[in-house]
This record gives structure tokens, C-alpha cells and sequence, in this order.
């Protein structure tokens, strides 16, 4: 039984998530007026590269290969900690949530890593600005965790995101909106759209990568930003509270207007110049903040 | 064997090994193996068992009987001891051979055992006196070691600091330890918290075990004497010497009453030392100068978790303060452990390139394949990654203080931006560490030594090997060493001994790490197959078209670190020096930045600038000239005088 029930969960995460960018795009388009590519568009990229061979920088060791794996069970181990809603995580303990944080860590760095393989100057600034920004964001994650911990006295993710974020739950969302939109790449931090800039991140950093190694990152990226969309979902909506279908229903229409936010932040607005990231960063790390001040009046009241 | 003959056989034999070290370098490595062996059993039975090792013996050692005891918290520090005295001893046979160093070699070898017999004497001894004795012997044997290499200007300059700097420290523990014994009658030393009129010796305490502990600000012997070392002083030095000053800090915070201050004085340090001790690293284009900030960082860690155990102890609150110490004691194992193997690996790149800028490196993991592993795991490790050894204690730590936090006492407020400081300084090292091993392994090799670089040999590789294997035990199975730690905090804090209860999460968390580390090697491997069977080909790095890619366009350690650093300009203080192309036909442009020791050069110096200048000031009365020593004579008496007449006529 919890075989299966862990086949089933594992199959959500990884079929479910490729369509995420799927549908920014779809919202992309529609924004501007144009058809776009199909919402599956990912998953056919995915089939294809994962049929191709790969191209190796002369330069590069197995770890441009090792990184890109290691980071994909990162990032898919740190799905795994997150509850869904009324069926809970697959695994849940007391201070899962910062095993959660520090697997996106891992992930980084084996990602940074793989970057760093091939030699090259855009590769190098890439992972230079990922892990810097991440700073940044690590700081504002940890202050989001630490609002939803005080808010429910507790350190395990199950407990800590099922009730609603209170009355700082419009500041928390928008900082972890702001969190995923920098950790996912997304506009106004980076342009997932090129990768022929001197000035992207994520872009930046996989310019090298091909066939199935490329395939596990960009589906690694996709796991991340469905993570991020839960986790955001969850923080601030009692999913917790609710009967089973309204909360499938309600962590669905979560994810999907997170989504759609996204696609709608990506059409509306330009990519910042670089050195106004880490403010708009500190902002979102700011809102956390309040929203942490919000929580300690609220339980002390 | 009991563990009191397994400690005389362990200090017989490194006694030993002192005499015959020079001249027999094989019989000194076995000696040295067999004592490290030995004094680490005597330290496990301690840990695994529930007596403590307490030897009074009836002859007088400077005045004084002398008294050994090993309990669990000295027995913790024991084993690392061992450990890292054991592999460094293996480590320097083949990285400091007679053949490439036979003046300083046979030298180094002596000295290498007085440092582990006087580390062990140290943890040891149970009488002030003899303490500051053992302490005296540790700093000098360092010392020596630190400037095995002497005919190097920079190498005597960085002994000669970490010497000054270690005898200012001296001169508190002077003092505190005079001042314990003038108050209580004894030089006796071991738990008095009932005597609540020794709190305010902390200070002192901490003063002086902070300049070993190498705590920011008290840190500034600590970059040059640990870049300068022979890569295996540097791992003795960083992986055990300045932990002695945390011993020194846990062992008389669990004896002595604490003031209410301590708490979060600690912390406060701890914080802001991790936090500008991984700034400085990041900044650094020296690897081992870089390690040597990050020690800085990691000390700051321990003082965090070490701060909110006081806090808890403090407040009575024994369910969070055992977390925050557990993970801090544990902390200082994996410090100990990581960051020797991170030295020893940066030593065997120092061997093969003859450098120790990053800038000259590069592409070294074809030549240097086992390095380059090893010091990867350990680079994942120090960044406290799962799943290896550094997230477990960080973990701890993390968990001990949300606990704090969700208790919203006044201790909450020191844990609040201790969580802070930790997750900040956890992203920086991180970004510390892919910048060192990726610049120095990953890429083309960017200078010629660097390209004809060789890997390091059986006893190098063997003694890497064994720190890695450590890692990954406490990382995999951290439940086998919860017990040890368990105890030691039972004696840090009798109230807060427990038998044998895991936190529950810990019991989780092992197996945890154990499948996520089994799936990664496993993703590694099988999308390596993979990919290779769906076919592989070499080709030029791509460089956006570029044709002909040179190791020079590569990203370089310095643009790597230049965001996070910029962040930090207002204390790094970075000197630059910026030649412009100039004209039309440009003959040379160039850039030189240098991280100045802000500390030492921006305070200290000023503040020894103006000491001499007040010195040579008064040096002028001093001229040789008799009549001005008569003047001198005439109007001292007349002052005396003065003062006379004016006493009298009160």
C-alpha cells in the first residue's frame, strides 16, 4: 500500500509539473496576442532530448553530468517533504522544513558546479549571480519559515502549512512570490526566454548542457517551480482545514493562479538591471519580515 | 585495557616519539599512530561508558599534585585530537618528506609530538597550574610548527603574530586562572556553579580562550598563521588548536556560575563572527587563506550554538538548550574533521602547482582526480549540505533555535536573528566553496604548473581517505554518535544528562541522508551510462560561438565572489589598483585588488602606530648626555620636594 501510494505521489510530482511552464507560456502568448506553443510543449522536449546524445565540453569531468543528476534527486527529494494537501508528505518529521531549504541548497550547488564544468565566462557569471542572489533568498525562505513556524508553533511542514498564514498572509504570499520568482529565474530576475545575454542567470548556467543531462535540469526546474507554487499555495490558504476535495481543489486553483501570476508578472514587466535585484530581493525579504512581526503580535495577542 | 593505562601508553609513546622522530621518521609515524590509537579508545570508553577517568597522584608537578581527569567533554576534544594528530602524521610523512625538507622535516616531526602530547595534557589536566603550563607548551609547539618554513619572510611575520596574539590571550587566562584560584583557596579545578561570586571571571575567560578559538573580531593571528603553515600544521591548527579555545570556553562555562550576560554575548559573537567570517572568505584569492577565514566562520557557528545553550541553561530550558549544544559539540567534530581534509587536499594542491592563488589554478581534477573528489566532498560537507556531516550539526542547531523562537520568551530574540545570520552564512559559504572548487578543479588549467600538475601520493590520498570516511559516517549514521554527544552535554550541564533518549527527528534524518545519498550516486552514475549510450561527443566549450576559448577568458575567483563581496565593501575595504588602456596604441593596463585584514591593518595597526609614535617620543630624553641625565636628576628631586612641602602643609 505505501508502495503504491508513494508511485502515485511520485508520478504526480513528475507529470505534473512540466506544465507549469507550459502554461506561463500559454498566458505569455495571450497576453500578446500571439497562439504560443502548446502547454505540452515541455514534455515534448523532454522526449526529445532525452533520446539524444550529449555534446561534452573537452573540459568538462563527470561531474557536468554527476551535478545536474545529483541536483534533479535534490530537488525531487524536496518535493517529497512537502505535503499535498489531505494526503500529507511522503515523508514528514520535525524540522523536515529545513532539510526542505537546504535540498534546494544541494541543488544549487551540484547546478553551480555543472556550470562551472566547461570553463566559460557566461557560465561563470551564471552560477556567480545564482549563488549570490540565493543568499538573498535563502534569507527571505528562512524568514518565510520562520513566520509560518511561529504562527503554528511547530517546525514540521505538515503542521506548519495547514492552517491559513494569518493576518500576514498577504505580505508572506507576496514575499514568496517574490522568493519563487527569483529562485525559479523567472522575470523580473532573469529572462527564461534567452540565454544568448550576458545578463542571465539560470539561462546562463546550462548553456552547455545537452541530451539527457539538459533534460534533468530543465524538469528539475520545473519540480522547483511547482514546489515553489505549493508551498506558496499552502502557506497561505487553510488547505489544512478544509474537506479533501475542496483542498485538492483549492491547492489546483492555487497553483494555477500562482501560475498564471507569474506568466501575467513575465508579460507586464521588463527584467530589472542587475544591480537593482538585490533590492527588489531585500523587499521581498523585507515583506517576510513584516509578516514574521505580524505573526509574533498575532500569537502573542 | 582501562582507559587510565591506554593514556599512559598513548602519552609514552608520542612521549617517545619526541626523542626518535628526527632521525627515524618511520618509527615516529608508528609511534604517533599507536598514541593516537590509544588515547582515542581511552577517549571512547569514556564516551561509551558511564565512569570518569579521575587520577590523583601524591607528587607535586611545579608546586602542585598533579591532577588528571578525563571526562566526556575532554574526551570529545581527545578523540579529535587523535583523529587529526594520527592522519596529519601520515599526511606530512609524504607532504614534508626528509627528502624535500631535510633541515625542517626531522624538526617538524618533534615538534608535531609535543604539539599532540601538550594538546592531550591540555584536555587533561585538572589543576590551573598546570593547565597554563600545558597551554604555554601547546601555543610554542605551534608556533614552531607554523614557521617550519623559515626562511620565508611572511611565514616568520605570521609565527611572530599568532605568538604575540596567543600571549595576549595568555594574559587573561593568567588572570582568570589566578584570580579562580585566589578567590576559591585552590588551583584545583572542577565544577563550582554554586560559588556565584566567580561569575564575572567569564570575561576574562572569554577573552582568552577567544583569541585561540580565533573569534571575530580576535581572529587576526588566524588568516596568516594557518595560510602560511605547512598544509598539515594548518589542519592541526584549524581542526583542533583553536577548538582547544572552544574546550577551554565549554569546559569552564559548565564548572563556573555564568553571568546573565553570557548568553547572549556569545551568540551575538558567534553571529556576527560567522556572518564576516565568510565574508572575508569569499573576497579571498588565496585557497588556504580562504579556509582560513571560513575556520572563522565555522567558530562563529559553534559560538552560536554554544551562546543559546548558555541562554537555555540560563532560562532552565533544557528541551532546546540540549539541541543548540548537541549541534554545536557535533559542529566541532565536523569542523575539525572537513576542514582538515579541506587543508590536506589544499596542501596536495600546493605540492602540484607550487601556488596557492586560485588565479594560477584550474582544471585540475584530470591531473589531480582523487583531490579533487575528496576535497569536493568536503567542500559539499563545510557548506552544510546534506547529506554528509555539516547539515546534521547545522541542522541541530537550526532546530534548537526555532524551538527558541516558538517558546517567544526573551530568549527568542537572540535566536531570531541567529537563524538569520545562520541561513545567510549558510548561502555564503556555499557560494564560497563552488567559487574554490570550481576555480581551482573545474575549466581549463590557467598556467603551465598548473597543466603539469600531479596528484599526491599513498599517504596523502590514504589520510584524506580516512577524514572523508569520517564525514560521511557521522553524515550517513549521525544516531551512532548522538549517545557521545549526549553525554558530554550531561556534563556540561548535570541537569540536563539524560540516558539515552535520540530526538526523534535525528533517527529520521539518518536514514534520510543514507537513501538520499544512495539515489544521487545512483542518478550520478546511471545518467552518466545513459548519456553515453545514447552517444557522446567532445567538442570545444561553446563561449557563445567563440572559436578559439583561451584559459584566460574564463570567469576568474575574484568576479565569481565580486557580487557577494561588493555587499560587504564597508568592512572588506578592498585596495585597488586600476591602469587603465590609455592613447591609441595602448602599451599596458592592469588591475591588482587586494582584501586588506581590516582588523589588523584598519585598528590594530593605527592603535600600534600611535603607541610608537607616543614611545619614540619619550625616547628623546634619552640622549647620552650626562648633563641632561643631571638636569633630569634635579628636577625629579625638586619635584619631590615639591610633593613634600605640599604633603606637609595638609
Amino acid at each position: 500500500m505505501i508502495v503504491v501510494q508513494i508511485i502515485l505521489r511520485l508520478a504526480v510530482w513528475l507529470v505534473v509539473a512540466p506544465l507549469l511552464p507550459g502554461i506561463i507560456n500559454k498566458v505569455k502568448a495571450w497576453v500578446a496576442g500571439r497562439r504560443g506553443p502548446p502547454v505540452l510543449q515541455l514534455y515534448y522536449d523532454l522526449a526529445r532530448l532525452w533520446r539524444k546524445g550529449v555534446v561534452l565540453s573537452t573540459l568538462a569531468s563527470p561531474g557536468f553530468i554527476a551535478g545536474p543528476a545529483v541536483a534533479w534527486i535534490a530537488l525531487l527529494a524536496a518535493t517529497q517533504l512537502l505535503p499535498l494537501g489531505p494526503v500529507g508528505a511522503a515523508l514528514s518529521f520535525r524540522g523536515d522544513v529545513l532539510l526542505l531549504i537546504y535540498l534546494l541548497a544541494l541543488a544549487r550547488f551540484c547546478t553551480a558546479w555543472a556550470a562551472m564544468e566547461t570553463g566559460c565566462a557566461f557560465e561563470g557569471m551564471g552560477s556567480a549571480r545564482e549563488v549570490s542572489y540565493a543568499v538573498l533568498s535563502e534569507a527571505a525562505l528562512i524568514t518565510a519559515v520562520l513566520t509560518l513556524s511561529v504562527h503554528t508553533g511547530s517546525i514540521t511542514l505538515v503542521t506548519m502549512l495547514a492552517p491559513a498564514a494569518g493576518a500576514g498572509a498577504v505580505l508572506l504570499g507576496a514575499g514568496l512570490f517574490t522568493v519563487l520568482l527569483a529562485e525559479n529565474c523567472r522575470v523580473p530576475f532573469d529572462d527564461p526566454n534567452t540565454h544568448l545575454e550576458l545578463t542571465m542567470i539560470h539561462e546562463a548556467m546550462i548553456l552547455d548542457h545537452s541530451g539527457p543531462p539538459l533534460a534533468a535540469i530543465l524538469h528539475g526546474a520545473s519540480m522547483k517551480l511547482l514546489l515553489f507554487a505549493l508551498l506558496l499555495t499552502e502557506a497561505v490558504l487553510p488547505v489544512g482545514e478544509l474537506s479533501t476535495f475542496a483542498a485538492v481543489g483549492a491547492l489546483a486553483g492555487g497553483v494555477l493562479a500562482v501560475t498564471v501570476g507569474v506568466g501575467l508578472v513575465e508579460s507586464l514587466l521588463a527584467r530589472f538591471a542587475f544591480r537593482r535585484v538585490p533590492m527588489l530581493l531585500t523587499t521581498g525579504f523585507l515583506l517576510c519580515l513584516f509578516a514574521l512581526l505580524v505573526a509574533w503580535k498575532g500569537g502573542a495577542a | 585495557m582501562t582507559p587510565g593505562l591506554l593514556l599512559l601508553s598513548a602519552a609514552c609513546s608520542v612521549a617517545v616519539s619526541i626523542v626518535v622522530g628526527p632521525k627515524f621518521p618511520r618509527t615516529w609515524l608508528a609511534l604517533i599512530l599507536v598514541g593516537a590509537v590509544a588515547a582515542c579508545s581511552a577517549a571512547l570508553t569514556v564516551l561509551v561508558g558511564t565512569a570518569d577517568l579521575n587520577w590523583h597522584s601524591t607528587f607535586p608537578v611545579g608546586g602542585e599534585l598533579l591532577h588528571l581527569r578525563l571526562d566526556a567533554l575532554s574526551a570529545f576534544f581527545l578523540m579529535l585530537v587523535g583523529v587529526i594528530g594520527g592522519t596529519g602524521a601520515i599526511y606530512s610523512t609524504e607532504y614534508w618528506s626528509d627528502g624535500h625538507y631535510p633541515k625542517s622535516a626531522p624538526r617538524g616531526r618533534a615538534w608535531w609530538s609535543g604539539l599532540v602530547l601538550s594538546l592531550g595534557m591540555v584536555l587533561l589536566a585538572s589543576n590551573g597550574l598546570h593547565f597554563l603550563i600545558a597551554w604555554e607548551v601547546f601555543t610554542v609547539c605551534a608556533y614552531f610548527l607554523v614557521t617550519l618554513e623559515n626562511r620565508r619572510s611572511e611565514v616568520r611575520a605570521a609565527g611572530w603574530l599568532y605568538l604575540a596574539a596567543s600571549h595576549i590571550g595568555m594574559v587573561f587566562l593568567f588572570a582568570f586562572f589566578g584570580l579562580l584560584a585566589s578567590k576559591t583557596g585552590s588551583w584545583e579545578l572542577g565544577p563550582m556553579r554554586e560559588q556565584t561570586g566567580l561569575a564575572p571571571l567569564f570575561w576574562l575567560m572569554l577573552l582568552g580562550f577567544g583569541v585561540k578559538a580565533g573569534i571575530f573580531p580576535l581572529h587576526v593571528w588566524l588568516p596568516s598563521a594557518h595560510a602560511n603553515a605547512p598544509s598539515h600544521v594548518s589542519a592541526i591548527m584549524s581542526g583542533v588548536a583553536i577548538k582547544m579555545g572552544v574546550y577551554g570556553i565549554i569546559r569552564f562555562s559548565g564548572w563556573l556560575p555564568m553571568p546573565a550576560a553570557a548568553g547572549p554575548v556569545v551568540i551575538g559573537l558567534g553571529a556576527t563572527g560567522a556572518l564576516l567570517g565568510i565574508a572575508f572568505a569569499i573576497a579571498q584569492n588565496d585557497i588556504k587563506r580562504l579556509l582560513a577565514y571560513c575556520s572563522v566562520e565555522n567558530i562563529g557557528v559553534i559560538f552560536i550554538g554554544l551562546g543559546g545553550a548558555l541562554i537555555a541553561a540560563s532560562h532552565g530550558d533544557a528541551l532546546w538548550g540540549r539541541l543548540v549544544l548537541a549541534g554545536a559539540l557535533l559542529h566541532v567534530w565536523n569542523h575539525g574533521l572537513f576542514k582538515a581534509l579541506l587543508f590536506f587536499g589544499a596542501g596536495s594542491i600546493l605540492h602540484a602547482t607550487g601556488t596557492r592563488e586560485m588565479t594560477r589554478m584550474g582544471g585540475l581534477w584530470r591531473t589531480m582526480p582523487w583531490t579533487a573528489g575528496l576535497f569536493a566532498l568536503g567542500a559539499v560537507a563545510i557548506s552544510g549540505l546534506p547529506p554528509l556531516n555539516g547539515f546534521v550539526s547545522e541542522w541541530l542547531v537550526y532546530l534548537g533555535l526555532f524551538d527558541a523562537v516558538n517558546a517567544r520568551g526573551a530568549s527568542a530574540w537572540a535566536a531570531l536573528p541567529a537563524v538569520l545570520a545562520l541561513a545567510v552564512t549558510g548561502a555564503l559559504a556555499l557560494a564560497s566553496f563552488v567559487k574554490v572548487s570550481s576555480i581551482v578543479f573545474l575549466g581549463a588549467p590557467r598556467t603551465k604548473a598548473a597543466a603539469q600538475a600531479h596528484d599526491c601520493g599513498s599517504a596523502m590520498r590514504g589520510s584524506m581517505l580516512a577524514l572523508a570516511g569520517v564525514c560521511v559516517a557521522i553524515g550517513l549514521a549521525p544516531v551512532l554518535f548522538w549517545p557521545l554527544v549526549a553525554r558530554v552535554i550531561g556534563v556540561w550541564n548535570p541537569a540536563w544528562a539524560t540516558t539515552g533518549d535520540l530526538p526523534a527527528p535525528l533517527a529520521t534524518l539518518g536514514p534520510v541522508q543514507a537513501v538520499l545519498a544512495a539515489l544521487a550516486l545512483a542518478a550520478a552514475v546511471g545518467l552518466w551510462r545513459y548519456s553515453r549510450r545514447n552517444g557522446s561527443k567532445r567538442a570545444l566549450t561553446w563561449d557563445c560561438g567563440y572559436a578559439l576559448p583561451t584559459a584566460r577568458m574564463q570567469y576568474s575567483g575574484g568576479s565569481f565572489g565580486d557580487i557577494a563581496a561588493g555587499w560587504f565593501f564597508w568592512i572588506l575595504q578592498p585596495e585597488r589598483k586600476l591602469r587603465r588602456p590609455r592613447g591609441v596604441f595602448p602599451v599596458e593596463s592592469s588591475y591588482v585588488e587586494r582584501i586588506p585584514e581590516t582588523v589588523l591593518e584598519r585598528v590594530i595597526g593605527p592603535a600600534r602606530d600611535a603607541v610608537m609614535r607616543v614611545s619614540t617620543a619619550v625616547r628623546q630624553l634619552q640622549q647620552g648626555r650626562l648633563q641632561s641625565y643631571i638636569l633630569y636628576l634635579v628636577v625629579g628631586l625638586a619635584a619631590l620636594a615639591v610633593l613634600v612641602v605640599l604633603g606637609g602643609m595638609r
